[in-house]
């Protein structure tokens, strides 16, 4: 079976979810859509307070290059646009969007299902610009840019990660049992955007075979390759899911297309289907909510800008016991401190657990076991890059390769110290980024 | 036996260190920098802590460039007036009087009004505690009380009090190290006064977000604008502030902030400018 070459861990899996199908959620009271759903620039608000909206109307316009469109998920009237806690852990621009209940979609949008093999290559870049579609595992790069490398790079290998390597996340899993006739479609727009021999891989980990079978069926007639790997964390990460696949390695300061591959998530190769053919924006996707203390775990497909406090009601509400709410998965996934953030569109999970008794406040020094360093996908020392975040030596701390870390959270998970070696590195980073940013103004 | 074996150590050691000292003497002799002597003399008069207050790096370096330059305008921010005085005479020049400035907290929001969001569990650290939204109030503009300001200060004016940051006037020399430290802004320099009143909150949210998450928040309600008989507070961005030049500490503002402790308006009574006689 197929894994990546070095470090890596295997946490219980807790796959709670993992049977049961996907239910629709109904519309939530309020709305509140934030502007920054992606990487990099914030869209702008392009809607006043009152203003009427139909589903699918842009309420946000892209910034910039690297930014992406923000749409309305459902009609309604415009109530606020104000700073709100965004789970990305600080304030965003958001745009208060109450429901009218008609749920109208904008014309021309949603329109039946068209052959995107008669649009060109302009068109359906445009397409899947104007739909806002991101990366939706949890970066959030704009598609529409990542769908565009620079012309002197080729691309021969198309990925999408159905990896889902984070523990009790199963949204992807779900979703590629359900539509996986979309998710095929959605890569073969993807591979008719690149020149050349192009090989298409659908990376699944071997903890869900089920998926793998039902995405056989439709892949193996196009010519994609179903790559089933090792139940391992960090599977999923752009870098180790590459060297998994193909064996090659993304260095430091390396972007995937500099080895000619691009990967996509399976949610991501969705949106852009629907995107591309019924001309749909990404206002929804499939969340997970799961941990211990919610009352019923479930995958729910849920309009962007719902609240996590009405996600909670809906699934029967979380025990008393719960101290933490965290989206994403557990290992990389950030806790939150209101239960008025909204979904985004890179939410692909809020867990609810109670984890008194496991604090990591009992800090103690390294002994230096090394087992961060074996656990490490990257190759990196995570004791000795927290040490000199520890000392603040931020020259020192690039030399030691921090930019390298994809904050997995492998060291932390496996210290017996229990130090804190990620949120170390991620201090690091912020630090270091704004004295950068010092010296140049 | 002993005295056998000790004489070819210290003859030869003794030779080494003769040699040695001759070599020392010659260089120093040949290799001679002549030291402005006032240099020494400015910079033994310099408080020589390195705060970097004066922009040099080092107190050493301050002392150089006055000496060469001999411009009035160089201040030290610590030494303050008396010490400008000192220098004037050193130097034979008259020294600019400098303006005392001194650190302080434009944030009230202590553990007793302020509301907690969530409890944070992790470094000990304001930027750390930054990631994760703005640390553990629930006001986005308040002092964490993590106290990554504290290392910063090189005259051990600082201490978290109840969550929040508290100065010591008498220590705090106005150096403004600590400023960059804080994520958030809510330390600035002021000018020393008799008696102040500044608005000591740095919320820009909304007036009725203010109140929910601290009750010594300013919520931009335009009473003390109105009461101002100077027009010397001005609301900008739902957070209002004292323009020091136009203020005459008449304290009508404070008799009319509507805000449940102790008002926004703050008074301090600072310590009396330090005296210029040189004793």
């Amino acid at each position: 079976m197929k894994t990546f070459k070095t470090g890596g861990i295997h946490p219980p899996e807790q796959k709670l979810t993992s049977g049961k199908a996907v239910e629709v959620m109904p519309h939530p009271q309020e709305l509140a859509v934030p502007m920054s759903q992606h990487l990099g620039k914030p869209a702008k608000p392009v809607v006043k307070v009152g203003d009427e909206v139909k589903k699918g109307q842009l309420v946000g316009a892209a910034d910039g290059f690297i930014s992406a469109n923000v749409h309305a998920p459902t009609s309604g009237k415009i109530k606020a646009v104000k700073q709100h806690p965004h789970p990305g852990g600080q304030y965003s621009m958001t745009v208060f969007i109450t429901p009218d209940g008609k749920d109208e979609w904008l014309e021309g949008l949603n329109t039946p299902e068209c052959d995107w093999k008669k649009l060109s290559k302009e068109e359906i870049l445009k397409r899947i610009t104007d739909a806002g579609v991101v990366g939706m595992g949890g970066a959030g790069f704009p598609s529409g840019v990542k769908l565009s490398p620079p012309r002197d790079k080729t691309i021969d290998t198309i990925i999408l990660n159905g990896a889902e390597c984070e523990p009790f996340l199963t949204a992807d899993h779900r979703v590629m049992i359900e539509e996986p006739e979309a998710i095929v479609k959605g890569l073969e727009i993807i591979t008719s955007l690149f020149q050349g021999q192009v090989s298409a891989y659908i990376g699944i980990e071997s903890n869900k075979p089920d998926a793998a079978a039902a995405l056989k069926k439709h892949a193996d007639s196009k010519g994609i390759g179903i790559v089933v790997l090792e139940t391992k964390y960090p599977q999923g990460a752009e870098k180790q899911l590459i060297n998994a696949i193909t064996g090659r390695t993304v260095n430091e300061g390396e972007l995937p297309f500099d080895k000619g591959c691009l990967v996509h998530n399976i949610a991501t190769a969705i949106a852009i289907y629907e995107a591309v053919c019924k001309n749909k924006p990404l206002i929804e996707r499939v969340v997970t909510i799961s941990g211990m203390e919610i009352h019923t775990a479930k995958n729910i497909r849920i309009l962007v800008g719902t609240k996590f406090s009405e996600i909670a009601a809906f699934c029967g509400s979380m025990t008393e016991k719960t101290n933490q709410v965290i989206t994403g998965g557990p290992m990389m996934g950030k806790a939150q401190f209101s239960l008025d953030v909204p979904v985004t569109k890179t939410t692909s999970g809020i867990l609810f657990i109670n984890n008194r008794g496991l604090e990591k406040s009992g800090e103690k020094t390294c002994i230096r076991c090394s087992r961060c360093i074996s656990a490490c996908p990257q190759n990196l020392q995570p004791w000795l890059l927290a040490n000199t975040a520890q000392l603040r030596d931020f020259d020192t701390i690039e030399l030691y390769g921090m930019a390298n870390c994809t904050e997995c959270g492998s060291c932390s998970y496996v210290c017996p110290s229990k130090r804190e070696l990620v949120h170390w590195i991620k201090y690091a980073k912020t630090l270091a980024s704004k004295r950068k940013q010092r010296q140049s103004a | 036996m002993y005295s056998e074996s000790f004489i070819p150590a210290v003859a030869s050691l003794g030779s080494l260190a003769f040699v040695l000292g001759i070599i020392i003497l010659f260089v120093s002799k040949k290799f001679f920098v002549a030291e402005d002597p006032t240099v020494s003399m400015i910079n033994a008069l310099l408080p020589g802590v390195n705060c970097g207050a004066c922009g040099y790096p080092s107190c050493s370096q301050f002392a150089e460039e006055l000496v060469r330059t001999r411009n009035p305008s160089m201040t030290c921010p610590v030494g303050g007036g008396e010490l400008a005085e000192k220098l004037g005479t050193a130097l034979g020049i008259t020294m600019a009087e400098p303006k005392p400035v001194t650190c302080v907290v434009l944030c009230q929001g202590h553990n007793g009004n302020a509301r907690e969001s969530a409890e944070y569990i992790g470094i000990r650290d304001c930027w750390a505690a930054a990631q994760a939204f703005a640390g553990t109030k629930q006001c986005r503009f308040a002092c964490t009380g993590l106290g990554s300001c504290i290392a910063f200060c090189d005259f051990n004016a600082m201490r978290i009090e109840n969550g929040l940051v508290v100065i010591d006037k008498e220590l705090c020399t106005g150096c403004g190290a600590c400023v960059p430290a804080c994520p958030y802004g809510v330390l600035t320099m002021q000018e020393k006064k008799n008696e102040r009143y500044l608005i000591a909150c740095s919320s820009h949210d909304r007036g009725a977000d203010t109140r929910k998450a601290c009750d010594a928040g300013c919520t931009a309600c335009q009473k003390c604008v109105r009461e101002c008989p100077e027009q010397a507070i001005v609301i900008d961005n739902f957070l209002a502030s004292i323009i020091q030049e136009k203020c005459t500490s008449c304290g009508k503002c404070l008799e009319v902030c509507p805000t449940k402790v102790n008002c926004i308006l703050l008074e301090r009574d600072m310590e009396t400018v330090k005296s210029k006689k040189v004793p």
